[in-house]
């Protein structure tokens, strides 16, 4: 079936990275450039003292999630799938369950020559189908504008957060009540004895992650030491 | 419409956007072609390549609508152009609502479409760009030594600890903060300020989303996985405004 003598994957994998690392670049240089377009044809600047203020937060956070993210994913993927699943975004709820499905229609295995082809494809269709997808909407959304924008519907936007984190929240909540509850009494409390804290998300988001890790880390490392004793425990009483 | 949500859904934003976005597509077919030809040069079947093109396709059709939603949802403060942009490229919804709330509070304002102006905007723009930018940074520079060593991993035959990782753990964590920091939010916004609106919106969500839950998990809809978060945001979305109407308004 195969004849892959005539076909050099090496050299193929690496002009991947080439190519990749370049188009990379760009897309990064193009997405910066983005507001500074905006500000020039629409006359207005950016913030720099509040831009300042929102990216410290926003980067303690983002830095060592994005590079979790990356030790994290990289391996289930193929090189040229990486490049495109990076880049295009919406990557845990899309793109790797969408991967995985092709992984199994192609019945290959990961880290292979054909998985590595399977996955760029399926990434790269993907991600194709959602930028149409999205496009035709916006299409459509453009005559709408004006009723989007209705006063009585004002508050559906405005509502945006509480709707996304009643529903992300019930979700994560279930899978650690301990931790949760931990965390969500936290956070009520801090926000009822300092006031100024509500609408402080950004501030507040660094301390919760913080101290729920933390609790968290010493949850995880009582299970083990508890474990552990168990299995020592065992161990003895088959040595009797 | 006001003056601000003229200039952020003007034409020339469109246009800017569309440029961006078209370098994107070009990315994806040339990767796309690229792939299906050397796994043709490799031997594999015509037949499997088309199939996992067609498969992603129609696996990601629907689910996308719900992408599409996110853009509506941002569009109302940030926009079309700009949700549109940042929904298409990098990051997802629950990244992208979160910032664009830190940045707007970088700027002593919120996310809504009446106190913003285009200044706002654009710093809100940069501030979520650099925030998402680093997964891209970082394959764009160690993608390379990385894939060497996993490879180099793979061939020394090393054996995975056995039993859970810290870092499932601690990824749960984050989320639960990170949710946490908002609801723990809008209840004192309610304790505190008497804000009933944020609270009841997410609480509507939450119950919307155990039903999809129940429905997927305990009755086999599968199909419902990609739509239950957007959907359940929609329903709760619209209930804010039902809210909004019986207590007098935000």
């Amino acid at each position: 079936m195969k004849d892959e003598n005539e076909f050099d994957y090496d050299n193929y994998i690496e002009k991947t990275h080439t190519y990749g690392t370049i188009l990379m670049v760009i897309g990064i240089v193009l997405l910066l450039a983005v507001p500074f377009l905006i500000a020039s044809v629409t006359g207005s600047h950016i913030n720099w003292p509040g831009f300042r203020s929102g990216v410290i937060k926003v980067l303690l956070i983002y830095i060592p999630s994005s590079a979790a993210e990356f030790l994290i994913y990289t391996p289930m993927l193929g090189v040229g799938s990486v490049y495109l699943s990076f880049l295009t975004g919406n990557l845990t709820n899309l793109k790797l369950p969408c991967a995985f499905s092709s992984r199994e229609i192609a019945q290959t295995q990961p880290g292979t020559k054909e998985d590595e082809i399977i996955m760029t494809l399926s990434i790269a269709t993907s991600a194709l189908v959602t930028m149409l997808v999205i496009a035709l909407g916006v299409a459509l959304l453009v005559p709408l504008t004006p009723i989007l924008q209705n006063p009585t519907l004002k508050p559906a936007f405005d509502n945006v957060l509480p709707a996304l984190f009643g529903a992300l929240g019930y979700q994560y909540f279930i899978k650690d009540l301990k931790l949760s509850t931990f965390a969500m009494v936290l956070s009520v409390a801090i926000c009822i004895f300092v006031p100024s804290m509500i609408g402080q998300t950004g501030t507040m988001i660094i301390v919760l992650g913080a101290v729920t890790l933390a609790f968290a880390f010493v949850i995880f490392k009582a299970t083990q030491k508890k474990a552990q004793s168990l299995i020592d425990e065992n161990n003895s009483n088959k040595d009797q | 419409m006001n003056n601000y949500l003229q200039i952020a859904n003007a034409g020339k934003l469109y246009l800017i956007v569309g440029l961006v976005l078209a370098f994107v597509v070009g990315f994806c077919i040339f990767f796309l072609i690229r792939s299906y030809r050397a796994g043709i040069s490799m031997g594999m079947d015509k037949k499997i390549l088309r199939r996992a093109i067609t498969s992603s396709a129609t696996f990601t059709a629907i689910p996308s609508i719900s992408t599409l939603l996110g853009v509506l949802a941002l569009a109302g403060s940030l926009g079309v152009p700009v949700a549109w942009l940042r929904l298409s490229v990098i990051g997802n919804l629950q990244y992208e609502a979160t910032v664009a709330q830190i940045a707007a509070e970088g700027l002593g304002k919120t996310l809504d479409s009446a106190v913003l102006n285009m200044s706002d905007l654009v710093t809100i723009l940069l501030i979520m760009t650099i925030g998402i930018i680093w997964s891209c940074v970082f394959t764009a520079l160690f993608l390379k030594p990385y894939t060497k060593k996993l490879a180099g991993k793979k061939n020394d035959g090393s054996v995975k600890k056995h039993g859970p990782s810290f870092s499932s753990i601690a990824m749960v964590a984050m989320f639960i903060a990170l949710c946490s920091a908002f609801i723990g939010n809008y209840v004192a916004d309610f304790i505190v300020y008497g804000a009933e609106v944020p609270i009841l919106t997410a609480i509507v969500s939450a119950i919307v989303m155990a039903i999809f839950e129940y429905l997927i998990k305990k009755k086999g809809h599968k199909g419902l996985e990609s739509f239950s978060l957007a959907l359940s945001m929609v329903i709760a979305m619209a209930a804010s405004v039902g809210f909004a109407q019986f207590f007098g308004g935000m």
